[in-house]
C-alpha cells in the first residue's frame, strides 16, 4: 500500500512535536524512520496507526484520505516497543487475538484461525511456543510473537518501534535478517522506527532522517552516506 | 586487642544494637496486645459470656435478623454501585488527558477527610423532607431520608473513592499500550475493557471492592444521622449493635459485633492473601 | 496556541467514563456538600456564626480537636516505630502483625466502641485495675483518646512503610562509615526521608480522629462541655429538629476537614519534591 505523508503537524500542549511534515512512501517499501529521541519520529509513527491525531494535515492510504479512520478501521499491523504482550493469555491466543475480535460476519471458524496461528508461528519460526505465556519467553522470541500478531490481522502495513530497542547486540542482528525476510515474503509496507543509524542503514531501502520534529533528508541509506544534505545529518550518520 | 568479641565485630553498620532491636519489638507487640488485640478479644469474649447457644440464639431475633438482611441489600447496591464508579473514574483519569484532572482526583478524595456524621448531616439536609428535592422526592412517594435510599447513599459517600483509590494507581502504572496494541488488532472498546483491562486489574479490583465492602457494611456515623433508627425497616447491624447496647442486651450487640468482627477478620485475612499473591498487581504501596 | 480542554486519544469510551464519573460524583458528593452549605447559610451569616458560637459548640470543637491532635501526636511516634519494626526486624508471627495494623480500617466503628467500653469501663478488664490505681478511663477524656488512638492507628504506620522498604542500605552505610553513630544516622539521615510521609500519616489520622463518632460515643459519657465531641453535638442538633445549628457545626468541621486535606496535599508536594533527586 502507498503511503502519502501530507502536511502533518502535531502539538503537545505548546511544545511542537511535528512541524509540518510531507512523505511519500510507495507501496512495498522497507522504511527507516531514523533519529535522536524527540525527533517526532515515533509520533509519526503513532499518527499512521491512528494511535494519536495530527493538530493538521492528512495521511492518504492508496491516494484516499485516511485521516479520520479509527484505529480499528486502519487496520495497520503495529509493533510496539515494550511488545505489549497480553500477559495473562498464551502465545496462540496473543495471534488469535485479532482473528476473534472481528465481528461475528467476517470472523474466520475456529479451525481456520488455529490453522492461521499455526502457519504465523511457522513462519516467525517457533512452531512449539502457542501455549506459553509472554513471560515465559525470550525478548527475542517475544518480538518475533508481537509481529506474528501484528501480520495476523491480515495488515494493510506494518509499522514498528523500535523493533529491536529491547534486545540485546547479538539477537539484534539475527532480528534484523528476521524482518527483511518478513517483509520480502509478505510484500507489505513496513516502517519502522530507530535511533540507531548501523539498523537504519543495514536494512532499509529508504531512509528519512529527522531531527526536532522536521524531516532532514529522505532517500536510499548509500545516498544518504554520499550526500547528506545537512550538518545534523552529517553528524548523526557517523556517530 | 582480644576484647573485640566476635558479637560486637559482626554486628553490620546498618542496624541498631541487638538490646535495642529487642527492647523496640517487644514494646510494640506490648502496645498493640493492648490496643489491638484486647477489644478484639473482648468482642468475642462478651459475645460467648452466656454460651454459644445464647449467643446464636440472639441471632435468631427478628431485630437482628431483619439487621443482617438491611446490612446486606445495603452492600449489595453500594458497593457494585460504587466498583462502578471506580472503574470509570480509573479509566477515565488514566487513559485521557485533560485538563483539571488533579482536580477532580482531589474532589473524588473528599469523602475521605469528611467527617461520617457530617456526610449523613449533608444527605440529611440536601434530601431530608425540609429541603426542596427532598419534599419532590416524598411527594413522588420515594423518601431518602429515615429510608433504605438513604442508608445507601450514606454508605456509598463515604465508601466513595475506595475502588478508585486502588485501580488509579495500577492503570497508571499499566500504562495504555496493551489497550492500544488491541485497538490495532481490531478490537472494540468494550472488548479491549473486558479481555485485556479488566483481566490486569482483577486483583486490585477486588482489592478495592473487599475494603469498600468492609466498610459499607461496618458504617455507623452516616447512617446513623441518615437512618432514622426505625426498628426492623432502617437499622442496619451497627445501629442495632448500639441500639442492643444502650438497651443493656449485652449478649445480644456483641453477639451481633462478632459476626461484624468476623467479617473484619476475613477481610483481612483476604487483603493479607492478595498482598502476598499478587502483589505485582496491586498498587506499589501494598507490597509489603 | 492554547492547550486543547482534552486530548484526543484512540481509546474508546471517553463519553462513557466521563459521564458516570462526573455525575455519580456530583450526585453522591458535591450535591450534598452544596446542600449543607446552602442550608447552613439560609439564614445569613451572622445566623451561622451565632449557631456556631455557644460555649456548648466551642467546647465540643476544642474537645475534638485538641484530643485527636494528642492522639494523632501519639500515632505519629507509635506509627514510624511500628512500621521500622515491621520492616527492619525479623521476630515470629511478624506477617501476622503486619496483617493485622489494619484492623481499625476493617472493624466497623460501633463494634471498636463497644469493645472498647467493656474493656475500660469501670468493671471492664483495664477499667478495673485502673480502678485500683484510683484512675478512670471511660467516661472521660482518657477514654476518648484511647478510641481516637484506636481508630487513627494504621496511618503512619501505612504510609511510612513503603518509604522505609525503599531506603538503600548503602545511605545507611556510608553514614557509619564516614562516623557517625546509630542514633546520629537514625536522627539525620533516616528520620528526613521520612518525615513527609510520617506527616501524611499524622494529617490523615487527625483528620480521621477529628470527624470518628463510632467509637467515641460509647466510651465518651457524652456529658455537655466535658465530654461531647463535635460529631455528636451534630446528631444531638438533628435530634432536636435544630438544622441549621446541625449545618453550622457542620460545616465549621468541613472547613477543619478541608484545612487538613489542603495540608495533606501540601505535604505529598513536598516531598515529591525533596525525594525527587532520589
Amino acid at each position: 500500500m502507498q503511503i502519502e505523508i501530507d502536511e502533518i503537524s502535531k502539538e503537545f500542549g505548546t511544545t511542537a512535536a511535528l512541524t509540518p511534515v510531507s512523505l511519500s512512501i510507495p507501496s512495498g517499501a522497507l522504511v527507516a524512520l531514523l533519529g535522536p529521541s524527540g525527533s517526532g519520529k515515533t509520533t509519526l509513527l503513532r499518527i499512521l496507526g491512528g494511535l494519536e491525531f495530527p493538530t493538521a494535515g492528512r495521511v492518504l492510504f492508496d491516494g484516499a484520505d485516511a485521516t479520520a479512520l479509527t484505529v480499528q478501521e486502519r487496520r495497520a499491523g503495529f509493533v510496539f516497543q515494550s511488545y505489549a504482550l497480553f500477559a495473562h493469555m498464551t502465545v496462540f491466543e496473543n495471534i488469535a487475538y485479532g482473528l476473534r475480535a472481528r465481528p461475528r460476519a467476517t470472523r474466520p471458524p475456529a479451525a481456520e484461525i488455529a490453522r492461521r496461528v499455526t502457519k504465523l508461528l511457522d513462519l516467525i519460526q517457533l512452531p512449539d511456543i502457542g501455549a506459553r505465556y509472554p513471560n515465559q519467553l525470550s525478548g527475542g522470541q517475544r518480538q518475533r510473537v508481537a509481529l506474528a500478531r501484528a501480520l495476523a490481522i491480515e495488515p494493510r502495513m506494518l509499522l514498528l518501534d523500535e523493533p529491536f530497542g529491547a534486545l540485546d547486540a547479538r539477537v539484534r542482528k539475527d532480528l534484523r535478517q528476521g524482518l527483511r525476510d518478513i517483509h520480502d515474503t509478505t510484500g507489505l509496507t513496513t516502517i519502522f522506527v530507530t535511533h540507531d543509524q548501523d539498523e537504519a542503514m543495514e536494512l532499509a531501502d529508504l531512509v528519512v532522517v529527522m531531527s526536532m520534529g522536521r524531516i532532514e533528508q529522505v532517500g536510499r541509506p548509500q545516498d544518504i552516506r554520499a550526500r547528506p544534505a545537512s550538518a545534523f545529518v552529517r553528524d548523526f550518520i557517523s556517530a | 586487642m582480644s576484647d573485640i568479641s566476635p558479637a560486637r565485630a559482626f554486628r553490620p553498620a546498618a542496624t541498631e544494637a541487638p538490646w535495642a532491636r529487642i527492647t523496640l519489638t517487644l514494646a510494640v507487640v506490648a502496645i498493640l496486645a493492648v490496643l489491638l488485640f484486647a477489644p478484639l478479644v473482648t468482642v468475642f469474649y462478651e459475645a460467648l459470656r452466656e454460651g454459644v447457644g445464647a449467643s446464636l440464639a440472639t441471632l435468631a431475633n427478628p431485630e437482628s435478623q431483619s439487621a443482617i438482611w438491611l446490612t446486606l441489600f445495603v452492600a449489595a447496591f453500594a458497593v457494585p454501585l460504587n466498583a462502578v464508579f471506580g472503574v470509570a473514574a480509573a479509566w477515565l483519569i488514566t487513559k485521557y488527558s485533560f485538563r483539571g484532572k488533579a482536580v477532580l482526583i482531589t474532589l473524588i478524595d473528599i469523602p475521605f477527610s469528611v467527617s461520617p456524621v457530617v456526610a449523613g448531616l449533608c444527605i440529611v439536609l440536601t434530601f431530608g423532607a425540609n429541603s426542596w428535592v427532598g419534599s419532590w422526592l416524598v411527594a413522588q412517594g420515594l423518601p431518602v431520608v429515615f429510608a433504605v435510599p438513604g442508608i445507601v447513599m450514606a454508605s456509598m459517600f463515604v465508601t466513595f473513592p475506595f475502588v478508585a483509590r486502588e485501580l488509579i494507581p495500577v492503570m497508571v502504572e499499566q500504562g495504555r499500550a496493551a489497550e492500544e496494541a488491541a485497538l490495532t488488532l481490531g478490537a472494540s472498546g468494550w472488548r479491549v475493557f473486558f479481555t485485556v483491562t479488566l483481566p490486569n486489574i482483577r486483583w486490585a479490583l477486588l482489592y478495592g471492592v473487599l475494603l469498600c465492602n468492609a466498610r459499607a457494611m461496618g458504617e455507623f456515623g452516616a447512617v446513623a444521622v441518615v437512618s432514622g433508627k426505625i426498628r426492623g425497616l432502617t437499622a442496619t447491624m451497627p445501629i442495632t449493635i448500639e441500639m442492643l447496647y444502650n438497651e443493656y442486651s449485652s449478649v445480644a450487640a456483641f453477639t451481633l459485633a462478632a459476626v461484624l468482627a468476623l467479617l473484619a477478620l476475613v477481610t483481612l485475612a483476604l487483603k493479607s492473601l492478595l498482598e502476598w499473591r499478587y502483589a505485582d498487581q496491586l498498587a506499589a504501596t501494598h507490597r509489603h | 496556541m492554547r492547550q486543547p480542554f482534552v486530548h484526543k486519544s484512540p481509546i474508546p469510551g471517553l463519553g462513557l467514563s466521563a459521564g458516570i464519573t462526573l455525575s455519580m460524583l456530583s450526585l453522591m458528593v458535591l450535591l450534598p456538600i452544596a446542600g449543607l452549605l446552602v442550608q447552613g447559610f439560609s439564614a445569613g451569616i451572622p445566623a451561622f456564626l451565632a449557631a456556631v458560637n455557644t460555649p456548648r459548640t466551642w467546647a465540643a470543637l476544642y474537645l475534638s480537636f485538641r484530643l485527636s491532635l494528642v492522639a494523632a501526636l501519639f500515632n505519629l511516634v507509635f506509627g514510624v516505630v511500628l512500621a521500622w519494626v515491621l520492616v527492619r526486624y525479623r521476630f515470629p508471627f511478624r506477617k501476622v502483625l503486619n496483617a493485622a495494623v489494619d484492623l481499625p480500617f476493617a472493624l466497623p466503628t460501633a463494634v471498636a466502641g463497644i469493645a472498647l467500653t467493656a474493656l475500660y469501663a469501670p468493671n471492664g478488664a483495664f477499667g478495673q485495675i485502673a480502678k485500683d490505681w484510683g484512675f478512670k478511663i471511660a467516661y472521660t477524656h482518657w477514654g476518648i483518646l484511647i478510641a481516637l488512638i484506636f481508630v487513627g492507628l494504621p496511618f503512619v504506620t501505612r504510609t511510612v512503610q513503603p518509604v522505609i522498604e525503599e531506603i538503600a542500605r548503602e545511605v545507611e552505610e556510608a553514614s557509619a562509615t564516614l562516623g557517625a553513630t546509630r542514633a546520629y544516622t537514625l536522627r539525620r539521615v533516616i528520620w528526613p526521608m521520612l518525615a513527609p510521609a510520617a506527616l501524611t500519616g499524622f494529617a490523615l489520622s487527625l483528620a480521621r480522629a477529628v470527624g470518628e463518632y463510632g467509637s467515641v460515643i460509647f466510651i465518651a459519657g457524652n456529658i455537655p462541655l466535658k465530654t461531647e465531641i463535635a460529631p455528636l453535638l451534630i446528631v444531638i442538633k438533628l435530634e432536636e429538629y435544630n438544622e441549621p445549628g446541625a449545618a453550622a457545626i457542620g460545616i465549621a468541621m468541613l472547613v477543619m476537614s478541608f484545612g487538613m486535606l489542603f495540608i495533606i496535599n501540601a505535604a505529598q508536594v513536598f516531598s515529591r519534591k525533596r525525594m525527587a533527586y532520589v
